[in-house]
């Protein structure tokens, strides 16, 4: 072997360890003694690092790519008959190039931040902070879990990756989503801790970071929702969330940084908030750590659980030491931050998103209490006990009604106090479409409580989404006397941050009714079906056709070809449900979904099928506009790409509203 | 401005407590217990009618499986207590007779009626030699 890669990747790792520790010494000296020489030199090592992670990165590819199995980490965990993509992906299909795939997005965001940052007071020390996280994860590639470590008598074939993950492409989407709304909100982090060192908690840390801060919350809204598409395609009971600790922990950090995201346009427009929002970014981060070290440790039980090891202890210690720094700081600089300003009433812009940080501070409790609860019964009695999904569906169903509640009214508002006339108008609009659309739901048939309310406050939020819409158009029309459309484009065009937020309001309703309808009427039944013969099953009838084989060189599949037809006979599909095998690892049960707009039909395999079996044991499941939660998502997703397409700056609300008017004159002059 | 603080403090404790007594209101219907049956056996009493997870291994020779009706029923023990089980749906794939299992469901004069079942195909437990006792801890340990 001429080339040795893992050594190679070894000390790339350990070089990229020795680059962010040199930058976050060097960072923290040059930011202190105000000494430009040194910052600039942490800023090339963050470049630097970035570098040499990216060269580990490829030497794991090329590691994978050419099934180097005297690299521990393909050794364990990938296998020469995995397809090209498998391959790729397999660098965190498991815990050690997971790790490594997060040292180095964090690092290409540093090196991001390095160069493109404008130089600001906060920004060396900001810098420094990001490059003290590195740190933290290139420490654990190089020493905890080096996933380059040297196989003395390498195996001639691996295991493959987990089948479970390598049973579907979105493995190749989720993982690094999630990763990228982490380390994205890692930057408004560093900041902020940034300014407590450098005692400026002004609005500076968040107005410097409010993309990154969306940036990270997008990436991390996305990939819940890929998340649960995943889990929807894979686990084969026909539902995308179970309340299952690892999906609790991505839930966390994503609900206080929903809260921040709303409390700090209150600091940005009232100077109000400062500490809360200070609060609310360490938790956030915190959060972030906390759920990696519990779904990493085997401390709770989880499909995510890479089982126990050194990696658990160090990411507890890290979250305790980032907790103990970060709040240990906020104290040490409370007098700064304290909040001078105080609320002129509830009924305000300001109430409502004071109100919806409430909401969310409240869930993000309930799902921590609901996660954590079982291991401190454990603790205290020694008995074993699960928290399963009534608690938190009868714990979070109310709230997240009055997020939908608030999400309404809350942009209608004006900063400061609403005018008693404009708000009873709105009011009574609103009002108009919860009743009214509340009042369909029940004319055709949802008795039941959640989708009902979901319905009408999916009304109530379309009517607030049209008000605003209308609130910002009427004037301009009635200034501009330009067609509707154009004066909508060019609306759409200026006011990027305001339209984002509505088209990701929009989706929020259209994931909330999916949600409340998909788990409110779903139909569940184990059904057998002979071979050559049908079952009724809603509206459907199932015939089982065939069993069929398929080899590849990958897995093998053995399922049943079902055909699906309608009331009136006629074939809408062929279905086929399947167990997937990938080498000597577990058979898999792969369902077969069909996506229709109104409802999806599922079918997942309950039995094995042999040539010789006589019938199959399949799991049927019918559930309501599931499709609505993706598209809802995408709606989202697109929203916030919207809002960070406009430029960074924030100009006061009335200012802004004047100029815009003015521009429009100008153009239609 | 002192009226608006006691106004918010009053808020928030009605708001705090409102949640509170709805958290614990859920804490207390939806946890779940997971016994084995010499747990039951003990304590049969407050394990009444709630949902308990209970664990053990499928007792040879016990196994009943109705193909048609897709009906399944077996003794679940743990060299102490055994239960017969019943459970509406087709044997998971790896479920064998004196593998552990895990079953989600009720007691219903003295027969568990359970609506999840689970295969725990631990490989840190080792099942004892012929005539050995069963190690209680280490079997519910490696069924969690």
């Amino acid at each position: 072997m001429d080339l040795q890669l893992a050594p190679l990747g070894s000390a790339g790792a350990f070089l990229a360890f020795g680059l962010a520790l040199y930058g976050a010494i060097a960072g923290m000296i040059g930011a202190h003694r105000r000494d430009a020489r040194l910052q600039t030199s942490a800023r090339l090592s963050a470049v630097a690092g970035f570098i040499v992670a990216s060269a580990a990165v490829v030497v794991m590819q090329v590691a994978l790519l050419t099934d180097d199995f005297s690299v521990s980490y393909v050794a364990n965990t990938s296998r020469i008959a995995s397809p090209t993509w498998v391959k790729v992906v397999t660098m965190w299909a498991a815990l050690e190039g997971s790790i490594l795939l997060w040292a180095w997005l964090l690092s290409g965001y540093t090196a991001l931040l390095a160069v493109t940052a404008p130089l600001t007071p906060l920004r060396p020390w900001a810098l420094s902070i990001m490059q003290w996280v590195q740190v933290f994860f290139f420490g654990v590639v190089a020493f905890i879990a080096n996933p380059f470590d040297l196989v003395a008598f390498p195996p001639l074939d691996g295991p493959g990756p987990n089948e479970l993950l390598q049973n579907h492409w979105m493995m190749a989407v989720h993982p690094v989503l999630m990763y990228l709304g982490f380390v994205g909100l890692t930057v408004p982090f560093s900041y902020a801790m940034a300014a407590l060192i450098t005692r400026r908690p002004g609005t500076e840390w968040m107005t410097q970071t409010r993309r990154w801060t969306l940036t990270g919350w997008g990436f991390l809204s996305a990939a819940i929702i890929a998340g649960g598409w995943w889990s929807y395609e894979v686990l084969g009971w026909g539902g995308y969330w179970a309340w299952d600790p690892v999906e609790n922990v991505s839930l966390m950090p994503w609900l206080t940084a929903t809260a921040l995201i709303h409390s700090v346009q209150v600091q940005e427009r009232r100077r109000m908030l400062k500490p809360w929002n200070l609060i609310l970014v360490i938790t956030t981060f915190s959060l972030s750590i906390l759920g990696t070290f519990l779904t990493r440790s085997g401390v709770v039980s989880s499909v995510h659980a890479f089982g126990a090891g050194p990696v658990g202890p160090a990411f507890l210690v890290f979250f305790l030491i980032v907790t103990l720094f970060s709040f240990g700081l906020l104290a040490v600089r409370w007098d700064d931050v304290r909040d001078r300003a105080d609320l002129d009433s509830l009924v305000s812009r300001e109430g409502s998103f004071l109100g919806v940080n409430i909401l969310f501070v409240a869930l993000t409790f309930a799902v921590l209490l609901g996660t954590l609860f079982p291991l401190l019964v454990e603790a205290v009695s020694g008995d074993k006990v699960t928290i399963g999904a009534p608690f938190f569906d009868q714990v979070t169903l109310p709230l997240w009604m009055l997020v939908l509640l608030l999400m309404g009214i809350g942009p209608l508002l004006p900063w400061r106090r609403a005018e008693q006339q404009s708000l009873r108008r709105n009011l009574l609009w609103l009002g108009a479409g919860f009743v009214v659309a509340g009042g369909l739901a029940v004319l055709f048939g949802v008795r039941k409580v959640y989708p009902a309310l979901t319905v009408a406050l999916a009304g109530y939020n379309l009517v607030s989404l049209g008000l605003l819409l209308s609130g910002a158009l009427m004037p301009r029309l009635r200034l501009a006397r330009r067609p509707a459309l154009q004066v909508l484009r060019s609306y759409a065009h200026e006011s990027r941050r305001r339209v984002g937020s509505m088209i990701t309001h929009l989706g929020v309703v259209v994931i909330a009714v999916g949600v409340a309808f998909s788990s409110g009427y779903r139909v569940d039944q184990q059904i057998r079906i002979d071979f050559g013969e049908s079952v009724v099953f809603e509206g459907y009838t199932l015939t089982a056709v065939d069993r069929y084989v398929e080899r590849t060189p990958q897995r093998i599949s053995a399922g049943a070809v079902i055909e699906v037809t309608d009331r009136n006979g006629r074939l809408v599909r062929t279905m086929r449900p399947r167990l997937n095998q990938f080498g000597d690892r577990r058979a898999v049960p792969t369902p077969a979904v069909m996506y229709t707009p109104t409802h999806d039909l599922y079918l997942n395999l309950n039995s094995t099928v042999t040539p010789t079996t006589s019938f199959v044991v399949l799991r049927v499941v019918k559930s309501p506009l599931v499709t609505w939660i993706w598209i809802g998502g995408f709606i989202l997703a697109l929203g916030t790409a919207y809002s960070l397409s406009g430029s960074g700056r924030t100009v006061p609300a009335r200012a802004s509203a004047r100029s815009e008017l003015a521009g429009e004159e100008g153009a239609s002059a | 401005m002192k009226n608006k603080k006691a106004l918010y403090a009053v808020l928030g404790v009605a708001v705090l407590g409102v949640a509170g007594f709805l958290i614990s209101q859920a804490l207390s219907s939806s946890l779940v217990y997971f016994i084995l049956p010499s747990e039951y056996a003990r304590d049969a009493q407050s394990f009444e009618d709630r949902r308990v997870r209970l664990g053990g291994l499928v007792q040879a020779g016990s196994v009943q499986y109705d193909e048609e009706r897709l009906h399944l029923t077996f003794q679940v023990t743990d060299g102490i207590a055994g239960y017969p089980v019943q459970y509406g749906g087709a044997p998971p794939d790896l479920f064998v007779e004196n593998g552990g299992v895990v079953i989600e469901g009720k007691f219903q004069d003295g027969v568990f009626v359970g609506d999840n079942l689970l295969v725990k195909h631990s490989e840190d437990y080792h099942p004892p030699e012929d005539g050995q006792p069963i190690d209680i801890e280490e079997l519910k340990e490696s069924l969690r």
